[in-house]
């Protein structure tokens, strides 16, 4: 490691946040599929392989075989494990593989992307992952510019932002809250519609609030800390709703990923914490960093 | 260190990607379709009545009033008139069922012998005029419109008008309406799309009895497992459950079912929502009403993956048997247990027809927009082929016919079972505006075609292993030209059963056409008549000798007589029958003129002796 002292523990908070959101994702794209079929099969779409020289047979298959399409959506997988494997290899002065992480942040925002036109183009539905979409060019410019920096920390307050905007507008109800809020809450707590309900909105303002008090001097390194807390519960929530006993290896290849590629939810939040302590407490912790390095 | 360029490329970076990127996916944004804009209008209150759908079993008459949001202060009561000699006579009112808007009525005693004009009024301003139909029980032939996939998506014709199914149901006089599900396709604002499709379809429904099944759309969520009610949380659903709370899913049943003969098992699945299946005898055609997703169970985590989605299997040398895992359930013990009934009762019934969502097999191989080809898919009726061979196994005792819907792909399948051909025939009809392609092409050419058929007809065996003959697929485009209707296979079915033939026909017609004009042409493979009693005509079978009766179509039952197992029930054409039978066994036959009450013969075999019987 060769972060600077008092910025390591956020750096690390930014590579595992990164490396989670890879990892589910190569899992996504190795083990199921990448959902981006929404885009490819469009008018458009075909259109633009044929410019490019591609036949019908040779972009869709034969039916009998697969074609470009088919072929390269299962080799993508391997765009995301490199990328996985550069939020713990990136250092500060790799540019390559800064570049790498950038272009990474650019597949996972073709990703949001194509949630978003899923969703019928819910902006809430792009916004919301603003967090994944962002982790690995705050985790650059951290390592680039410095974690204390104020364009890798307003990045991160936006990426914050964008996550818990997208989350509060659902959970309100500007936008049709999904119905897998309303099970996920009705499962885990037990609790009937009505009740979901009302829980729902009211993290929904949460949501909001935070969005502001993340802005707020005096607010926001409680903001950021109740957003650790509510992004990794929220994140976790769909394994704990899902997995079963009675499922083949629980459900775990089912819902794992889908709490694993929301690890930015909680890493921005925990990161700008961190970085926001009081002096006071990163002197203890650069007094036990140091102890522990004397110890090795 | 100098960290301006640290900095510059950063920036850049970030707009790049908050900018640049969505820029280049929407690079032909100009280009894309315009979406549905999905929205209850304002109406004037005279206008708050949207439409009504109607049944009439057993002598009652169910309705159900389709409200636009009333307003406070606005009564909640509405009323159901009929004109008697000239009057308007309240026969029932109800209140307004919230959320939804939905105004139940029901009227006991209801004379079906004759036809009555019915209006629905709300205040002093609002009315709703349609006919109540008397039973065409004197009819020879009872026509059924059936309609599957009623996107509103402008980018594949959704925003078309309507105009030309109206006008071919009204030519062609349909009896029933059979909508087999996704009449709503927007997940979140089903009142919404309801009424909708009310403005839409409203002409026709007021004025027949009309049945539309609830399908995965319809109920928010792309696919449906239902698993009794249990609470989906996986993306796409295949875990099982519902999506959408049940309070939604509710609304959703209330507004689409609640006009159907009363449910015959009618207790409640998990969070409160209900169940709907039951029959309709209308014009001396026996229709089942299946819930074929309700009590379904989903395959995530319970079948080893086998495809890039729990539910798809992409892999051909998989082994079917693995899917087909204990404790997975189709219709369910409920369903199984009514449908047993229902094929053994044929009081004022001379035919049978099972109406569901979806049909008894995997009936597509390519899926999607020519998106490669899916092994198998356990959305299907195709699995789990335990749950579908004993579905099938029950239907072929009553010699039903299949109609359904879902697949978006118009085709017509022979089932088999044990062997091809041993089980019931299905109709699949195409989408009214087709949102997700399929094909049916098999990589084989089919064994045992008819001469002249496509190579993609004949015995097959599905993805799941399951025994099936197909005749006919509407298959699109593999590259639509204009993308819209009838280049992506659109359009709906005609199903013709002639209570004195005992024939069934099936028509399958392509969106914008005059089904009354000779030059109009169906779909490749259509229309195709059968007889009631292929449903349950195995290839291996014999023939009992014949029985000639001393009263009309008597109810003929077919018992094995070593196990005891009703083989099969039917009311009779006329006044002789040659029962069909497996080869090798001995029976016992049963007859009587409204149900098999009477042994008259007690040890048939194939090849026996003619014989008369009396039932007087």
């Amino acid at each position: 490691m060769n972060e600077s002292n008092p910025h390591r523990l956020p750096i690390a908070c930014l590579r595992l946040g990164a490396f989670l959101c890879f990892a589910g994702w190569t899992w996504v794209h190795y083990y199921w599929e990448g959902p981006y079929g929404v885009l490819l099969w469009q008018d458009a779409t075909y259109d633009l392989a044929t410019r490019l020289g591609l036949s019908w047979d040779e972009f869709v298959g034969t039916g009998a075989d697969d074609g470009f399409v088919q072929k390269w959506i299962a080799r993508i997988w391997w765009l995301y494990l490199a990328c996985t494997l550069l939020t713990i290899t990136v250092r500060k002065t790799s540019w390559v593989q800064m570049s790498g992480l950038v272009l990474g942040s650019g597949l996972l925002t073709l990703l949001s992307y194509a949630s978003y036109v899923a969703a019928q183009r819910q902006l809430p539905m792009f916004i919301e992952h603003g967090g994944q979409m962002l982790i690995p060019l705050i985790l650059v410019m951290a390592l680039a510019l410095g974690a204390g920096h104020r364009v890798t920390v307003t990045t991160a307050v936006i990426a914050l932002i964008m996550t818990f905007a997208g989350h509060g507008c659902y959970a309100i109800g500007f936008w049709p809250t999904p119905g897998n809020f309303y099970a996920m809450t009705t499962l885990i707590l037990g609790v009937e519609y009505s009740t979901a309900q009302v829980l729902l909105r009211t993290a929904g303002v949460l949501d909001l609030a935070v969005c502001v008090g993340i802005c707020i001097p005096y607010l926001r390194r409680a903001s950021a800390l109740y957003a650790t807390a509510w992004g990794f519960l929220t994140a976790i929530a769909r394994p704990v709703a899902g997995m079963s006993w009675g499922l083949n290896y629980w459900g775990a290849d089912q819902f794992l990923h889908e709490s694993v590629l929301r690890a930015p939810h909680f890493a921005i939040p925990l990161f700008l914490f961190l970085l926001w302590r009081k002096p006071g407490e990163k002197k203890v912790s650069q007094g036990r960093q140091g102890a522990s390095a004397e110890l090795h | 260190m100098n960290l301006q360029p640290y900095k510059t490329a950063g920036l850049c970076c970030l707009v790049l990607l908050l900018g640049l990127t969505p820029a280049i996916a929407q690079q032909n944004a100009q280009r894309r379709p315009r979406r549905a804009v999905l929205e209850i209008p304002e109406v004037e209150r005279s206008e708050v009545i949207c439409f009504a759908l109607y049944t009439v079993h057993d002598n009652t008459l169910k309705l159900t009033a389709q409200l636009y949001p009333l307003q406070s202060g606005e009564s909640r009561t509405v009323r159901l008139e009929i004109e008697t000699d000239g009057n308007w006579v309240e026969v029932a009112r109800t209140n307004v069922v919230e959320p939804g808007w939905t105004a139940p009525f029901r009227v006991e005693n209801w004379d079906d012998t004759r036809a009555s004009n019915y209006r629905v009024v709300h205040g002093a301003e609002a009315t709703y005029e349609g006919v109540i139909r008397k039973n065409p029980v004197d009819k020879d032939e009872i026509v059924v419109a059936g309609f599957t996939g009623n996107s509103i998506q402008p980018a594949h014709g959704g925003d078309i008008s309507r105009q030309d199914l109206i006008d071919n149901v009204r030519k062609v006089d349909a009896d029933v309406l059979f909508f087999s599900g996704d009449q709503v396709y927007d997940h979140n604002k089903h009142l919404a799309a309801w009424l909708k499709f009310g403005r839409d379809f409203g002409d026709i429904i007021k004025d027949r009895p009309t049945l539309c099944l609830p399908d995965d759309h319809d109920v928010g969520q792309p696919n449906l497992w239902g698993e009794s009610g249990k609470i989906s949380t996986l993306s796409g659903n295949a875990d099982g459950g519902y999506r959408q709370p049940g309070i939604y899913v509710q609304e959703v049943e209330r507004a689409q079912t609640s006009h159907f003969p009363d449910p015959v098992d009618p207790g409640k699945i998990g969070q409160g929502i209900g169940v709907y299946f039951t029959n309709l005898n209308w014009g001396n055609i026996d229709f089942a009403i299946l819930e074929d997703r309700k009590f379904k169970t989903g395959p995530a985590g319970r079948v080893p993956k086998q495809g890039p989605r729990p539910d798809h299997i992409r892999n051909p040398d998989y082994d079917p048997d693995s899917v087909d895992v204990d404790g997975a359930i189709l219709l369910g013990q409920r369903q199984l247990d009514f449908l047993d009934r229902w094929a053994q009762d044929w009081r004022d019934a001379s035919m049978k027809v099972a109406l569901s969502q979806t049909i008894f097999c995997g009936g597509a191989h390519i899926h999607g927009s020519a998106n490669g080809r899916l092994h198998a898919d356990m959305d299907s009726n195709g699995w789990p082929q335990t749950g579908r061979n004993r579905a099938l196994q029950t239907l072929r005792k009553a010699f039903a016919f299949h109609y359904a819907g879902d697949q978006h792909l118009a085709t017509i399948f022979h089932h088999g079972i044990d062997e091809h051909r041993d089980a019931i025939w299905s109709f699949c009809v195409p989408s009214i505006a087709n949102l997700y392609l399929r094909w049916w092409e098999p990589l084989e050419p089919g064994q045992n075609r008819e001469p002249g058929s496509p190579e993609y007809t004949g015995d097959h065996l599905d993805g799941f292993a399951n025994k099936v003959t197909n005749y006919a697929a509407a298959n699109p485009e593999k590259m639509p030209a204009g993308n819209v209707l009838n280049t992506r296979s659109a359009g709906f079915g005609i199903v013709r059963l002639n209570t004195q033939t005992r024939q069934i026909t099936m028509e399958c017609w392509p969106r914008n056409v005059d089904v009354t004009d000779p030059s109009a042409k169906q779909y490749p493979g259509w229309p195709r008549t059968i007889s009631q009693f292929d449903n349950y005509n195995p290839p291996s079978w014999g023939k009992l000798g014949e029985l000639t009766f001393d009263v009309d179509s008597p109810v003929v039952q077919l018992v094995d007589r070593d196990s005891n197992e009703i083989l099969y029930t039917v009311r009779i054409a006329g006044k002789t029958f040659v029962p069909a039978a497996p080869k090798d066994k001995t029976f016992i036959i049963k007859a009587g003129k409204d149900a098999p009450e009477t042994i008259v013969v007690k040890d048939a075999k194939v090849g026996g002796a003619a014989q008369s019987v009396s039932l007087k």
